[in-house]
């Protein structure tokens, strides 16, 4: 024992291992450097409290009785969990980044700055209103992520309506002539969300419960795909090539999953209503689809994959590739996952099942959050002057990778034992009772998860910018 | 002026933009439209009354619809919830309010609990849905579902007219006799209000009928939400 205590002190060894550091020149404009933090302060705090929620409804299911709060009950907590982390966390946190990415390859500053404050006020503004609102039974029912009502989803409207119009005025003025491909993905996801939200939020064809589930499926579907996932792809095709310090390996790969995505996603909305009683061939239509997706995902990920190809020692060395790594892979597994699910006879067995909640999180998580982290602890430092301690970035990208696939594999089982015991045609119960073990899982991994956030937030504090490296960048130049 | 969509930055973000509300209409508006003007209510089925409709409201703003579907597909495996769904079972749902001027999903995306298409028949005792709902687990031993002990009132003694739940000892409040609130019974009448018409060929509901009737008659039942 004491032998091994001293060898361990003639020979210490790191808890992390050394990585990269980030060039020591950071951004001169403070006032950019300063919008982007923001965006970027707010979101976690968003995620922090979404995630918190998130995890006490985890824990629900295993002690139903934890409380007999009204706002605090499952149904009420449920949509401020979902919404808190779409609205508060992952939205503004991308659209933060696409803030720095957008100006920064038009090579340009950012056309408006308080219109950008603004923005960032509204959207905070209505995730605060519409949590509240949904804590106290206000909302437009389980219309998946868009339960908040339809003046509070205004106020989120208006403000990526005017970040949208920044980013226009800001590229139409760019001192490049060619559109960098960032762009098409980040404009494209502002230009369909809104196109989305004024479609979700009319109420003239959704008077009556099939044709409102219509509308849903489309929505529900869309506001997950043709919002984060072009715009986190976006911001990939800036930040990878930048950390690579390579170019993207295909631009024409990346315009062909541009219009793929387009076309083909926007098809695929009744995917979520396979059996219900909505229109048998949109339903077909929108499984063909979700097949065809795999022509986008493949261009996708080989293009990101193929950029990649032989820097495998420079991801090891990063603290920020790691991230991006798992994040493509996610987007290239889960949505396959996504693309099987759809298929009819497996359908039968895993919808309504806990199965699709571990898919959710697979591609919201796996997927978004993963990019999402990855351009930040890519881009931030190299903002701000400022690095994240190299193991609060190593605690969290492992806490949050295991306790992601605890979750999922979790869910994935005890899913598709519930779809078999319905299909067995054993007493409804069965189907709750089996899922105890697989609930207590999936609250251990969420603890991860959440712990991984706190975590985080600490890195980003660690990261905020300062006036004193200011001096002392501008001092090493 | 170039028709470059890699150079021309109006034409990419309007061909973008008007080409996804094309889309939207292909896939989105224009079915939406359709259906809506197809769908009528089932020969034989009733208007939800005033009550039933709060109630819907209630079962709406609780969230009850993330883990209760009203969706019974047409499979064998969803024949024990009652025969499969046709659109016009959801012809009576309409939008709520002003603030929420489109008809409520009630079809659901997860079924944590029971299928509630024909909960009224197949659980057709108010007291039996007030226990349930005061505590799921008085009555159905390892159930998940939240308490709704805001849907009742906890009183001294009953007044006339009050419906006194029968909760079991160790459920109940030390004091006093629990007894629903205007919320509690409206939900309570929505619930047992859902019980799908019959359609010739097309399956029957399970116990569809008489059951029903027995049942809103029977004592309360002890065990088993099915």
């Amino acid at each position: 024992m004491m032998s091994e205590v001293r060898s361990a002190a003639v020979l210490p060894r790191p808890l992390v291992v050394a990585k990269a550091r980030v060039e020591p020149v950071a951004d001169t404009d403070t006032a950019w450097v300063r919008l982007v933090y923001r965006y970027l302060a707010w979101s976690t705090a968003w995620l922090v409290f979404g995630t918190l929620v998130g995890e006490y409804l985890g824990i629900k299911f295993v002690r139903p009785d934890l409380d007999h709060v009204a706002w605090l009950s499952f149904g009420r907590l449920r949509p401020v969990h979902t919404n808190t982390v779409f609205w508060g966390w992952s939205s503004l946190a991308m659209l933060g980044m696409a803030l720095y990415v957008v100006p920064k390859t038009s090579r340009r500053s950012l056309y408006s700055f308080p219109l950008a404050y603004l923005s960032l006020a509204l959207i905070n503004v209505s995730v605060l209103v519409g949590d509240l609102l949904l804590m106290n039974g206000i909302t437009n029912g389980a219309q998946e992520y868009r339960e908040y009502i339809w003046p509070v989803q205004a106020v989120f409207a208006t403000g990526v309506i005017l970040i949208a119009y920044n980013l226009i005025r800001t590229i139409a003025t760019r001192d490049v002539e060619e559109i960098y491909i960032s762009n098409w993905y980040i404009m494209g996801g502002l230009l369909w969300t809104i196109a989305l939200l004024v479609i979700a939020y009319i109420p003239w064809y959704q008077q009556n419960g099939i044709s409102e589930t219509v509308i849903q499926g489309f929505y529900m579907h869309m506001g997950v795909g043709m919002w984060f996932t072009p715009i986190v792809l976006g911001l990939t095709y800036y930040s990878l090539p930048r950390l690579l310090n390579k170019p993207i390996y295909s631009y024409s790969l990346g315009v062909l999953a541009f219009w793929t995505q387009m076309v083909f996603y926007s098809m695929i909305g009744a995917h979520h209503f396979i059996f219900a009683p909505i229109p048998w061939w949109l339903q077909t239509v929108a499984i063909i689809f979700s097949v065809g997706m795999v022509v986008t995902l493949a261009a996708g990920t080989g293009n990101f994959l193929l950029t990649m190809r032989g820097s495998g020692r420079m991801i090891a060395r990063s603290y920020s590739l790691p991230f991006i790594l798992a994040g493509v892979l996610s987007y290239f597994l889960f949505s396959f996952q996504g693309t099987f699910e759809a298929l009819r006879p497996l359908q039968a067995l895993w919808h309504f099942t806990n199965y699709t909640v571990a898919h959710s999180h697979l591609t919201m998580y796996g997927f978004v959050a993963f990019l999402i982290w990855g351009t930040v602890y890519g881009l931030v430092p190299r903002m701000t002057g400022h690095e994240p301690p190299a193991l609060g970035v190593g605690i969290h990208f492992w806490f949050a990778l295991i306790g992601l696939l605890l979750y999922s594999i979790a869910l994935m089982i005890g899913g598709t034992m519930q779809g078999d015991n319905w299909i067995a045609g054993n007493p409804f119960i069965h189907s709750v009772t089996d899922m105890l073990p697989y609930w207590l899982w999936r609250a251990v991994g969420g603890s991860l998860m959440f712990v991984s956030h706190l975590v985080f937030a600490w890195n980003v504090w660690a990261m905020r910018p300062r006036a004193a490296v200011v001096a002392t960048a501008a001092a090493g130049e | 002026m170039t028709f470059d969509v890699g150079r021309n930055h109006w034409l990419l973000f309007g061909v973008s933009f008007f080409g996804f509300i094309g889309l939207a209409f292909i896939v989105g508006i224009g079915p939406a439209i359709w259906v809506q003007d197809h769908t009528r209510p089932l020969p034989g089925a009733v208007a939800p009354t005033a009550d039933e409709t709060a109630g819907l409201h209630v079962f709406v703003s609780e969230g009850c619809v993330y883990c209760h579907t009203q969706q019974v597909r047409p499979l064998e495996m969803d024949a024990v919830w009652g025969r499969p769904s046709a659109p016009g079972d959801y012809a009576f749902v309409q939008a709520l309010d002003i603030w929420r001027p489109y008809a409520p999903a009630i079809l659901g995306s997860e079924r944590t609990g029971p299928d509630l298409s024909n909960v009224g028949t197949r659980q057709g005792s108010d007291v039996w849905q007030y226990l349930h709902l005061y505590n799921p687990r008085s009555v159905v031993d390892g159930s998940v579902m939240p308490a709704f002990p805001w849907l009742f009132d906890v009183k001294p003694a009953a007044a006339p007219g009050d419906t006194v739940v029968p909760v079991p000892a160790s459920y109940a409040p030390a004091h006093g006799v629990v007894v629903p609130n205007a919320r509690g019974r409206v939900l309570v009448a929505y619930l047992l209000s859902r019980k799908q018409v019959p359609m010739e060929g097309y399956g029957g509901a399970p116990g569809a009928g008489s059951s029903g009737e027995a049942g809103a008659a029977a004592a309360p039942a002890t065990s088993g939400a099915n």
